[in-house]
């Protein structure tokens, strides 16, 4: 019964996303073009001495490490825009105020509205993993999986604060959200997500500490690709859950004021 | 002419119910942009509702009807005042409140154009809490009450505006509410769907000891269907009570206007 609610979301959701059946193999195709243009990019790249050193502690191969990091930069952008972008979809499809005249709290919304970004995120990094591996020789025979899982969750919970923060915004100014802008730029520049951290500016480097996204990558690749244990993503797996433990009571702090303050204005529908 | 029982319990109370907006004066102001401005949209209203009743909420265009019924429906925060509904204070116990009330807006969008009416109602059904087997039993009883149950698997887009307002009922009726909220009920519909709606208020939920407050603008509509009015002005209420009793031998539209004139130039 406790599942009722998040369900019937996620239900709600798969139905309307595939009543769009075009846009939904389309994303699909998007995918392979993007795994096909790295996979030349990495033969242009070859195994350059300064490539094999730079990736060294990844392997030292170019195609692995950024098919991992467009992968899993994923959830990055769900997490970040998500739940802004679910409340605004539904302030726009006029929807929001008819689900908060029910007994149903609007955390229960945001967060059951986000679920099928997350689910629909996990099927496309499956698909960009299944594609390196099956037809781009990806080597994931070493992987350490529930390592990686438990990255991978506290990656979600890290990037899922920012989220709430960033749908705290929408909730007061409807448009225009300089947090996930930031972020979500700062941790492509900065995350190691095209390219290793290690050849950034030594200041930049410093500045790389602090986003999630450079624990969070580092964690899956030395698990994925180096099936690293715990115990080697011991320090990765550290700074993600010091950042949730931070950023996530802050970030649920934040969305209550909103609430209160768009239902003060009487804004709630508003986009 | 059905005659309805009125037995004597406050389904809905408010005490100095007030609502104010601040605003910024923006580009009306450029001097001052960042001045903001106070704005009464509902002052001090004090109103009782008892259970089995029509009642009408009744003002022209910006008098503050809706803001009223969305500080009812929990969506909007008062500024001061109270409010109880079915015993629960509107602030502190609002989950209470949205357990025992339905919103049935004219706004088509509140629906999920791209689902069935069907699929739209299993969702809601699971936001008012009901269970898998309760929503399976209840979502073809409310169907059949509004006359949808053949049209119930078609996409809601392709639904008449009198078939949306069939399914918003529909909703409404669900978790089996105590106090239904309907704004503008009949916009958009014909005279024959405003009809058929009217009889359903009547025959539907009345009798089944339901209660009723719909906020119009239409006064021949709060005149047939509604046991009290209250008729709303500049967020005030002026005056609330049976039909009859407040405009005697007068139409309510001339009542109306002879009211808000009055107000208006006292004001």
């Amino acid at each position: 019964m406790i599942l009722r609610k998040p369900l019937a979301f996620l239900k709600k959701d798969f139905l309307m996303e595939i009543s769009y059946r075009f846009a939904f193999f389309l994303q699909f195709g998007g995918i392979f073009f993007s795994v096909v243009m790295f996979y030349f990019v990495a033969k242009l790249i070859g195994d350059a001495p300064t490539v094999q050193s730079s990736l060294s502690r990844y392997g030292g191969e170019y195609f692995s490490f950024v098919l991992v990091g467009i992968a899993f930069s994923n959830f990055l952008s769900v997490g970040l825009g998500s739940f802004s972008t679910s409340i605004r979809g539904e302030q726009m499809m006029g929807t929001l105020e008819a689900m908060l005249v029910t007994p149903t709290r609007l955390s229960t919304v945001i967060v059951s509205s986000s679920q099928w970004n997350f689910a629909f995120t996990s099927i496309r990094v499956g698909v960009y993993l299944l594609l390196g591996a099956l037809f781009f020789g990806v080597d994931f025979s070493n992987a350490s999986v529930l390592p990686a899982l438990t990255a991978l969750v506290l990656t979600v919970i890290a990037f899922s604060s920012l989220g709430i923060i960033s749908a705290s915004f929408i909730m007061i100014f409807k448009r225009g959200d300089p947090l996930a802008w930031l972020i979500s730029t700062s941790s492509t520049l900065l995350g190691g997500v095209y390219y290793p951290v290690s050849i950034l500016p030594h200041w930049l480097q410093v500045l790389s500490l602090f986003f999630p996204i450079t624990y969070a990558l580092d964690a899956i690749r030395l698990s994925l690709l180096q099936g690293y244990g715990f115990a080697g993503i011991a320090r990765d797996l550290l700074a993600l859950t010091v950042f949730s433990i931070v950023t996530l009571p802050i970030s649920l702090v934040i969305f209550r004021y909103a609430v209160r303050r768009a239902k003060k204005d009487g804004s709630l529908a508003y986009y | 002419m059905i005659q309805y029982t009125h037995m004597a319990e406050t389904v809905l109370q408010t005490r100095d119910l007030t609502k104010e907006f601040t605003r910024l004066r923006g580009l009306s102001s450029p001097r001052r942009f960042y001045d903001k401005t106070r704005f009464t949209a509902v002052d001090k209203v004090n109103l009782s509702v008892e259970r089995g009743e029509i009642f009408g909420l009744l003002g022209p265009n910006g008098a503050g009807k809706t803001t009223l019924t969305k500080m009812l429906c929990t969506l909007i925060l008062p500024t001061s005042g109270s409010a109880t509904i079915c015993g629960h204070d509107l602030v502190r116990n609002g989950d209470r409140v949205k357990s025992t009330i339905a919103l049935i807006s004219s706004e088509e969008r509140s629906f999920y154009w791209r689902l069935s009416g069907r699929r739209n109602l299993e969702f809601f059904a699971a936001l008012y809490g009901l269970s898998r087997k309760q929503a399976r039993e209840r979502i073809p009883e409310v169907l059949e009450t509004v006359g949808m149950t053949e049209a119930a698997d078609r996409r809601f887009q392709e639904y008449s505006t009198g078939m949306k307002q069939r399914m918003a009922l529909a909703r409404g009726l669900l978790a089996d509410p105590e106090i239904f909220f309907m704004d503008e009920p009949t916009k958009g519909l014909d005279p024959l769907a405003s009809r058929d709606l009217h009889q359903f208020i009547r025959d539907r939920l009345i009798a089944a000891g339901k209660t009723v407050i719909i906020a119009t603008h239409q006064l021949a509509e709060a005149e047939e269907l509604c046991d009290r009015v209250g008729i709303m002005y500049r967020g005030r209420m002026q005056a609330v009570g049976g039909v009859r009793e407040l405009a005697g031998d007068e139409s309510l539209a001339g009542f109306f206007h002879t009211l808000v004139s009055s107000t208006g130039e006292r004001q």
